[in-house]
């Protein structure tokens, strides 16, 4: 009971505007301490120290880092200006590439609040230049940015795999066709709006000055350097050089060569720029240490049994079972974590799953891609968050929630699919 | 005019902590750079260093959130807070601050004295053959972050303190500077 | 009818595994099941997974501050904070889960880790065997010493410590990338349990041998108790808890045997390419010596861990003796099937 109230509780008081990690953190001293005594704090150090040794949120810094010194070099302005230029005439054109963009750093990340926050501080400020609708734009980056959790590697699909008993690398494999089919539903998502209403992304004009030629070896000069710092931490990923975590300070200091080959690098500039990091880490991991805080207040509070038994006692045959725990998670998702999800959910309803003879692959793909969904959704996604933490003042958490709904409408569209027909994912 | 020179103090302690958490930024990023050539090129491994990656990684972030405080980092709901008056924001701190933060901050800076001493006393240290000792150090870090974030909770408390006698006539939002 | 009136006595357990873990999930859950029938529900026993605490490594404190009334776990987890804690979990080139048993229970074994456990306030019991372990999935043959000069491998602890000195550069590599990192090269080789745990984590599809072990030869887990709980429960109680542990214990080294068995039987007939590689007699002569230097220079840093190693290499003599003229003469004997 205690952990619905506090639900409630959160709810309300992250609406008063007070920063969102400390309200997480106030209410779960309020309800800790009422229900169990201060002494449940006591578990509170151990959260942190966790939170402090998984080097693979040290990815977070990195990509952040990487993202600032692109952005402070232009060269990340440049690539996207260029890309959209690339696509003439269609319209869109920077939106589609932010989700290209989004869909390469995914496939070197599985940390949504790393790429949310690059894509936030590269793109953001591009669109907006462009007259872009705020509203498109947030949407377009955190869905894209969120991308991370089905594309891999991705950290979902390994705690899935290790929850559900399914070989990584099974999971992996089954997870790039439908992560493929987002990328190209939110392609085809932003093509059909800005056809439809081309005040909302509008075209980028393209330099009248220079001809066909210098045009192209404009582009393609702005492009590559860019580009070819992303595929450096892909490939280092690929050809055993470093781990995904590791290959995003090859980004960091990659960026920090381009600085240099373009002229723009001084110690101030590095400065300027880990301290933007750092404060943008920290919103990331104040959040991270608030929802713990709230995480374990209502696990303590008993809260966990409450899920537990509203979840094992979901009716119906596989048809109903599928659909009702899809439902519970994407709810649940608009309030709690989605390793919360994942450790505390997922262990329900897999035998359930096992039992109706649903292929655990296939339930594994559905859950990674609702929980994907779980990011998006006002008001606890934490892609909102992230965004939000690193957009100009004009944007309004306002604007990016409904920036993401038709982005959330498209996911749970996919997930619908994959439901009705997983052989075409090759999940059966 | 002696709460607007504590607020004051407050911050510049608080801008203080940024600018190490930034260092620490730095030096991480050139300990995972440094890691990672030196295994791929010379097959050589130092557990030491690869635990120092994390050290400075957890000190960065953990020194870095009362600092972000400070600079007005952290993320709001501002569905409503956007479109109030600026008293009526500086309230809102005010009253979070003492019944969210400030008792938050302490509660877990107090359990983080002992999970710090424990391991001072046990001379904890890494497990691992080359790895760092003095675990105790990075273990510090808990309950000396969480109280900085009191003391920049404080300087929070009273810029709204100040707001709301009028000797201040701004925000705290200082957005990312792009 | 004084009965009537007892009180139930509620424990609490942290595991250091997260939930669903396998075998290594099975022994709290049994142990709890058994001391609540036995005590005919007086004692109620509550497990929280790693996924509830968050502090896989934090059960040793949390139950030493009373947070947690017991623990299950691995002693040589805690070898950071308590060095000689390292010795009553296995030991590269140590005793066998059954030769093992023998020195806890009948060699010296069990008081020698109440020696080391006592100051912390702390009981440690025997809490289930994970059998031989496998000496890991290499990319890479290994047929000579030199092989392991700059071997970038994952395997931590003590064994890591013994490979270090041949030349081999032991990795850190967190959990959810060992597979990326072994699947692209990043590191050569790495050791997880064995058929029993491995199969999951699917290492058999990127890495084509599958050595045989010799760094944990019998991996025994920990129950930890807290001893003023502990002492504060009925002597009843006291003995139904000390007895539901060790048969969870030993029904967990059962079912791992079993587990291995079956595991292997399936990952060989699914994935009949995996070379299961013994190495070769010089590099683990060389290994058994790195081993034995290092050995002599813990019993030469603290006399508590000297005690402790005497004690295991001495039992290990004995028992070797009746092993070689017992099970391994008659393993010998059948070779040929
Ligand atoms: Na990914
Ligand atoms: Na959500």
């Amino acid at each position: 009971m205690i952990g619905i109230i506090m639900f409630f509780a959160a709810l309300l008081m992250l609406l008063v505007g007070f920063p969102v990690a400390y309200t997480f953190g106030g209410v779960a001293l309020i309800f800790g301490v009422f229900a169990e005594g201060p002494d449940i704090f006591a578990f509170m150090p151990f959260r942190i120290q966790s939170i402090m040794e998984n080097v693979t949120l040290m990815a977070v810094p990195l990509f952040i880092f990487m993202g600032i010194v692109l952005q402070r070099t232009r060269l990340a302005e440049q690539l996207l200006e260029s890309m959209g230029q690339l696509f003439g005439g269609v319209r869109g054109g920077l939106a589609i590439s932010t989700v290209l963009v989004g869909a390469l750093l995914a496939a070197s990340t599985g940390v949504v609040g790393a790429s949310v926050v690059a894509m936030g501080l590269i793109s953001l400020p591009v669109m907006m230049k462009y007259n872009y609708d705020k509203r498109l734009a947030c949407g377009t980056i955190c869905a894209s940015g969120t991308l991370g959790q089905i594309i891999p590697p991705s950290i979902i699909l390994i705690i899935l795999g290790d929850v559900l008993g399914i070989p990584v690398g099974d999971l992996f494999k089954a997870a790039v066709i439908p992560g493929a089919v987002l990328v190209g539903a939110y392609l085809i998502y932003i093509l059909v709006i800005a056809w439809a209403k081309p005040e909302m992304a509008p075209t980028i004009p393209r330099d009248d000055s220079l001809n066909r030629k210098q045009f192209y070896i404009k582009a393609i000069s702005s492009i590559v350097p860019p580009l070819a710092l992303v595929l450096v931490v892909l490939g280092s990923i690929f050809a055993g050089i470093a781990t995904p975590t590791e290959s995003a300070a090859l980004g960091g200091v990659g960026a920090l060569v381009l600085a240099i080959l373009y002229r723009q690098f001084s110690v101030k500039m590095v400065m300027e720029a880990s301290v933007e990091t750092v404060k943008v880490t920290a919103m990331v991991f104040a959040i991270l240490l608030g929802a713990t805080a709230f995480s374990m207040a209502f696990s303590y509070t008993g809260g966990d049994y409450i899920v537990e038994e509203v979840l094992s006692n979901l009716p119906g045959g596989a048809t109903g079972f599928l659909i009702l725990s899809m439902i519970a998670i994407l709810i649940l998702g608009f309030f709690i974590d989605f390793v919360e999800i994942a450790f505390i959910i997922v262990p329900i309803l897999a035998p359930v799953a096992d039992l109706l003879g649903i292929a655990p692959l296939w339930f594994a793909i559905l859950i990674a891609m609702n929980l994907q969904t779980s990011f998006l959704t006002p008001p606890f996604g934490f892609s909102l968050f992230y965004l939000k933490g690193v957009a100009p003042r004009e944007v309004t958490t306002m604007d990016i929630y409904k920036g993401v709904m038709p982005f959330i409408l498209i996911q749970i569209i996919i997930v619908i699919s994959i439901m009705v027909l997983p052989s075409w994912y090759g999940l059966v | 005019m002696f709460l607007l020179r504590l607020e004051q103090t407050i911050d510049r302690f608080s801008d203080l902590l940024g600018k190490i958490a930034a260092i620490l930024f730095v030096l991480m990023l050139f300990n995972v750079f440094y890691d990672v050539v030196s295994r791929y090129l010379f097959n050589a491994v130092s557990i030491g260093m690869q635990e120092m990656e994390w050290h400075l990684f957890a000190a960065m972030f953990m020194l870095g959130i009362p600092f972000t405080l400070r600079a007005g980092g952290h993320v709001r709901v501002d569905v409503i807070y956007e479109g109030l008056a600026l008293r009526k924001k500086a309230w809102i701190d005010l009253v979070c601050t003492l019944v969210f933060l400030i008792p938050f901050c302490l509660l877990v800076a107090w359990y983080g004295v002992d999970f710090a001493r424990e391991s001072f006393q046990l001379g904890e240290g890494s497990g691992d053959p080359g790895g760092l000792p003095y675990r105790w150090v990075i273990k510090s870090v808990i309950p000396f972050a969480m109280f900085f974030n009191f003391i920049s909770g404080i300087g929070l408390m009273l810029r709204s303190i100040n707001i709301l006698a009028g000797r201040h006539q701004d925000d705290d939002y200082t957005p990312v500077q792009h | 009818p004084a009965q009537a009136a007892e009180k139930t006595y509620r424990l609490k357990l942290a595991e250091t595994w997260p939930t669903n873990f396998g075998v290594f999930s099975h022994p709290a859950r049994e142990m709890a099941q058994l001391a609540e029938q036995m005590s005919n529900g007086r004692l109620k026993i509550e497990i929280d997974t790693a996924n509830k605490h968050k502090s896989a490594f934090g059960v040793f404190d949390m139950v030493r501050a009373g947070q947690y009334d017991m623990g299950h776990s691995a002693s040589y987890y805690w070898k950071g904070k308590v060095p000689n804690t390292l010795f009553f979990t296995t030991m590269p080139f140590g005793m066998t889960a059954t030769e093992q048993y023998g020195w806890f229970y009948f060699g010296g074994g069990m008081d020698l880790m109440q020696k080391v456990y006592e100051p912390f306030g702390l009981i440690s019991v025997p809490g289930g065997n994970t059998g031989m372990q496998m000496g890991g999935w290499f990319r890479k043959e290994i047929n000579s010493v030199e092989d392991l000069n700059g071997l970038k491998m994952r395997i931590p602890g003590f064994a890591g410590e013994v490979l270090a000195k041949l030349g081999a550069s032991p990795t850190n590599i967190a959990p959810g990338e060992l597979y990326t990192s072994l699947e692209r090269g990043t590191i050569d080789a790495l050791e997880w349990v064995g058929p029993s745990m491995d199969l999951r984590m699917g290492f058999h599809k990127i890495a084509p041998y599958y050595y045989t072990g010799w760094h944990e030869p019998g991996t025994e887990l920990q129950f930890l108790i807290n001893k003023k709980k502990f002492d504060s429960l009925p002597e009843d109680l006291q003995k139904i808890l000390m007895t539901a542990m060790k048969v969870s214990a030993y029904n967990m080294t059962i079912e791992s045997h079993h587990a291995s068995a079956e595991n292997w039987f399936n990952m060989k007939t699914e994935f009949p390419d995996v070379q299961v590689k013994n190495f070769p007699p010089e590099v683990i002569a060389a290994l058994k010596k790195a081993n034995d230097e290092l050995l002599v220079e813990a019993a030469a840093a603290d006399p508590l861990a000297k005690e402790i190693i005497d004690s295991q290499t001495g039992y290990q003599k004995l028992i070797r003796v009746w092993t070689d003229i017992g099970e391994r003469a008659y393993l010998n004997s059948m070779a040929e099937e």
